[in-house]
């Protein structure tokens, strides 16, 4: 079977996925700890989007493996998972397009996280069991508390279509954690946030961190804001691994300067 | 002395306005009990015919209404909820229809044709769920557009089954073997009928698999993401869209007791289309809404205003259904909350000028 | 042998129908992007303006064509102005449900201007002896090789507009997208009309066409339109030639399943090999399948 550190939830290995002719990720390895903040950075077109999709399962037809220490602390391999079944590992991802469902209330979309940990089934649900509505009012009280946590309570009941993008990018995250994720991948978290917003969810992601027990691997192109957020930071370019180190080793890394700043022609 | 006069006439109405509020909390906490009192409204209507207040034919009207609700609700599930288009929804209605019928030829019960007839109807709309796996959009689309043509095909030729252009003839039910219905007692059963199916609409859309299928709709991605498999909603989806068809085309038969094949085409698929979208998109009511201003409005009042120019029904229909959309694309039902929004807005600024003048008076003294 | 010769020929006629909808149907489909459901209502419509003009003027039916041809491109005009444009912000399904209140509109002007009755239509050519020619050991009338003719030569004319011209490459950029032309400066406002107004002319010619095989009344054009659609399907909706393609290769599967296999299930074979066409090839013929970015 599969092993993995102790220490270690996310183990990939030689991952390599080509597009046509075109490799997007080359032969990259990389893990990541129990309770900690990974960053992913490389710059415009490094491939970062498609190791996201990897890992998650969107893209088949990869090389690699990609070792997981799921719910259970069995470690299973997620390529061999279908794309669905993430979730049930404790795997769970956010979206830059946060793809909620507008015409629902926050809190009913928050519940749509919580779908892979739902015991009932369609029968009871159309005949209104007791077990549906005792399933349902848990799972609302959970919702309940993490909207506290999140700070956006209040407006609960309202749409969440119209909401403001700051706030579209809290129900986002909001939603990953009714699931009693492992791993929380974030897809570009920071973008379209103004400093505030931004210092504000560097805050957020670290206090989710330490309340919920997990470990996060953030996508991001904002360099302060993964500086300040991050235990390790992966760096790649042209779909390879560059450097994986602290925040301040892999600024001062030299290979990772040049891939962003290009060789200095002296 | 007019203030004195009016207080107290308002201290006279305020205990009535409050239990009437009580009631209305209460009526709104439970959209279960809004449906049933609906039903019981709308199964008064054959007593008002036998008491000659309305016509005869005013309740195969309604009841064309009905039947036709329950239809579109299917679709509206598979459309609105969804986000998924059958253009094939005659065919399963008048499969439905021809199915009991058949059955029943054989010697069946009426209770085990319903069955056989649900059961076949599942399963080619399950084939089409299965193929909406691979084919997508304006291809699935035109695809379940094929499904419908091949039911008109085999209703017109298929004769051992719908005995072609004669159509075939049906009798009112008889359930459980003993208790024959008549024309107002069938009315009633497909009221009950329509009252279950919007039971079961409204339990499954505001649950977890209600949720599951619109995440479905807003994006395939995203809702796998959170664990939704998309083969199985949209399985689903497909499924009762048929069996909400199907169950539609029984009732028409136990109803109208004639099934003929030429009424079950495209133009009858783009007509129930549009009774959901005009009606509302995700509403229930706003579904029979939708079914009575298509169907209902220019059969009750234009044939007799208009009987003499023809077609000018069909004019009014359509500027109609064109108007709605380019409005309010979720559906009339929208523009009663709409209406129910201005009128609290209003309220709340009468009531604001009302506080603002007390305060002024209060100021003043 | 001239059995098949024959129903090649009249496939090729039969196709040339389905092929001037079916381009219709995707001209509409990739500028406005909806499904025109109305397109047989409005070929059928200005149909009924010609026959109408030819039954109670005496005009011939050379002179009533053209005379069409004009209603159809006001008709084209008329609908993306008043109803298509302003519903700009509705949803491809509620695009869907204007063009079905069109055709109940259409359905109700019909006999309110024209009457109930239906009118009868004469061909370009009369199949008569002097009509026709032997071919391969088949005959085809002088009208089938009109309509052959013609409509090739539209089709054609049709592409290289499309491929050669500015307007042409404003309407497939246009297509393509929408919002990236107008953010270039594309006229997209002429482009739909356009796009309207040559659907409209393609619709009610395609009516003319077929309008001697049964008279001008209001359901003549409803297989027709069934068809197109499936035209569009089979030849994929991401190419203008595509649907032209599928026009002829279900002419000639429906004529040939007809004769040699079957003639009452013809149409429903065909029918069920093209859904199993589909499931192999989910975007048609010539369609290209987009890898979905997450």
């Amino acid at each position: 079977m599969y092993n993995l550190d102790n220490n270690t939830i996310l183990e990939i290995k030689n991952l390599c996925m080509s597009f046509g002719g075109l490799k997007a990720v080359n032969d990259l390895s990389f893990d990541i700890r129990k309770n900690e903040i990974v960053g992913l950075i490389g710059p415009n077109g490094a491939g970062k989007t498609t190791v996201f999709n990897c890992i998650t399962q969107f893209y088949q037809d990869k090389e690699g493996t990609i070792l997981f220490r799921n719910k259970e602390d069995e470690i299973v391999n997620l390529n061999e998972v279908h794309v669905s079944h993430v979730i049930n590992e404790g795997l769970v991802r956010t979206f830059q397009n946060v793809e909620l469902v507008s015409d629902l209330p926050i809190i009913d979309n928050l519940l749509i996280g919580a779908h892979s940990l739902y015991k009932t089934g369609i029968v009871s649900h159309v005949l209104h069991t007791k077990k549906s509505k005792q399933e349902e009012i848990f799972f609302r009280e959970k919702a309940d508390e993490i909207l506290e946590f999140m700070g956006i309570k209040a407006i609960k009941e309202q749409l969440a279509g119209g909401q403001p993008y700051g706030i579209l990018k809290k129900i986002g995250i909001a939603r990953t954690l009714m699931s009693n994720p492992r791993l929380i991948i974030l897809d570009e978290p920071a973008a379209g946030l103004n400093e505030q917003e931004t210092n504000e969810l560097s805050d957020l992601i670290i206090s989710i961190k330490d309340n919920y027990k997990c470990s996060i691997l953030l996508v991001e192109h904002d360099m302060g804001f993964v500086m300040q957020v991050c235990d390790r930071i992966c760096a790649i370019s042209f779909g390879k691994f560059l450097a994986m180190d602290t925040p301040e080793k892999i600024k001062s890394n030299p290979i990772v300067q040049e891939a962003y700043l290009g060789k200095d022609d002296d | 002395m007019k203030t004195k006069i009016l207080n107290t006439i308002s201290l006279f109405f305020k205990p009535i306005i409050k239990v009437l509020k009580m009631y209305k909390n209460k009526l709104e906490k439970s959209m279960h009990q809004r449906f049933v009192l609906f039903g019981i409204l709308l199964a008064l209507v054959p007593l008002l015919s036998n008491l000659d207040i309305i016509r005869y034919s005013t309740v195969s009207l309604v009841a064309y209404i009905v039947i036709f609700t329950i239809v579109a609700l299917g679709l509206n599930i598979l459309l609105g909820f969804s986000g998924l288009m059958s253009l094939g929804t005659a065919g399963f209605v008048g499969f439905g229809a021809y199915g009991v019928v058949y059955f029943s030829s054989l010697g069946l019960p009426y209770e085990i044709s319903i069955l056989a007839t649900l059961i076949i109807s599942s399963i080619i709309g399950l084939f089409i769920g299965l193929f909406s796996l691979k084919v997508e959009g304006v291809y699935l689309a035109i695809s379940t557009l094929a499904v419908g043509e091949i039911f008109s095909q085999i209703f017109r030729r298929v004769t051992w089954f719908t005995n072609a252009f004669g159509g075939v003839h049906y009798k009112y039910p008889l359930l459980f073997g003993v208790v024959q219905l008549n024309r107002n007692t069938t009315f009633i059963l497909l009221v009950i009928m329509m009252v279950l199916m919007m039971f079961v609409m409204y339990n499954l859309t505001n649950s977890k698999t209600g949720r599951a299928l619109m995440a479905m709709s807003r994006s395939n991605s995203s809702a796998q993401a959170m664990g939704v498999s998309i083969s199985k909603y949209r399985l689903l989806a497909f499924l009762i869209a048929t069996l909400y068809a199907t169950i539609g085309g029984i009732l028409y038969a136990s109803f109208y007791r004639y099934v003929q094949p030429l009424d079950w085409n495209l133009m009858l698929t783009l007509l129930i289309l549009a009774m959901v979208v005009v009606g509302g998109i995700k509403s229930i009511f706003g579904t029979f809404i939708g079914v009575f201003v298509i169907y209902g409005v220019p059969s009750l009042w234009l044939e007799e205003l208009f009987s003499s120019i023809n077609g000018v029904a069909y004019i009014f229909s359509g500027v109609l259904i064109i108007v709605v959309i380019m409005y309010y694309p979720y559906g009339f039902i929208y523009v009663i909350q709409d209406t129910k929004k201005l009128y609290h807005k209003f309220k709340n600024g009468i009531e604001n000028r009302k506080n603002k003048k007390k305060n002024k008076v209060e100021n003043n003294v | 042998m001239s059995v098949f010769i024959s129903l090649i020929l009249r496939s090729l006629e039969t196709g040339s129908v389905y092929a001037l909808a079916a381009l219709g149907v995707v001209l509409i489909y990739r500028t406005s992007k909806t499904t025109n459901f109305a397109q047989g209502s409005i070929g059928t419509l200005n149909a009924f303006v010609a026959a109408t003009i030819l039954v109670k003027w005496g005009w011939s039916i050379w002179a009533v064509v053209p005379v069409a041809m004009v209603t159809a491109i006001i008709t084209g005009f008329i609908i993306d102005t008043i109803f298509i444009r302003p519903a700009s912000k509705v949803g491809p399904t509620g695009k869907q449900i204007i063009t079905l209140g069109l055709i109940i509109v259409i359905i109700g002007i019909i006999p309110w201007i024209f009457g109930v009755e239906p009118i009868p239509m004469p061909q370009f050519f009369e199949f008569t002896e002097a009509n026709r020619i032997n071919f391969l050991g088949a005959v085809i009338g002088f009208n089938a090789i009109f309509v052959i003719g013609v409509s090739i030569f539209l089709m054609t004319a049709l592409f290289w507009f499309l491929k050669y011209t500015d307007w042409g490459l404003a309407i497939r950029v246009t297509a393509s997208n929408e919002v990236a032309s107008k953010l270039m400066g594309v006229p997209t406002k002429t482009v739909t009309l356009m796009s309207w107004a040559t659907a409209a002319t393609f619709g009610t010619l395609a009516a003319i066409i077929v309008a001697p095989q049964t008279a001008v009344d209001i359901n003549m054009m409803n297989d027709i339109q069934i068809n197109a659609f499936f035209a569009c399907t089979l030849g994929g909706f991401q190419t203008f030639y595509g649907p032209v393609l599928g026009a002829y290769i279900i002419a000639m599967s429906k004529n040939l399943t007809s004769y040699y296999i079957t003639s009452t299930w013809s149409t429903t074979l065909v029918y069920v090999i093209i859904m199993i066409f589909l499931f192999f090839k989910p975007v048609g013929l010539v369609g290209k399948k987009f890898v979905k970015k997450v």
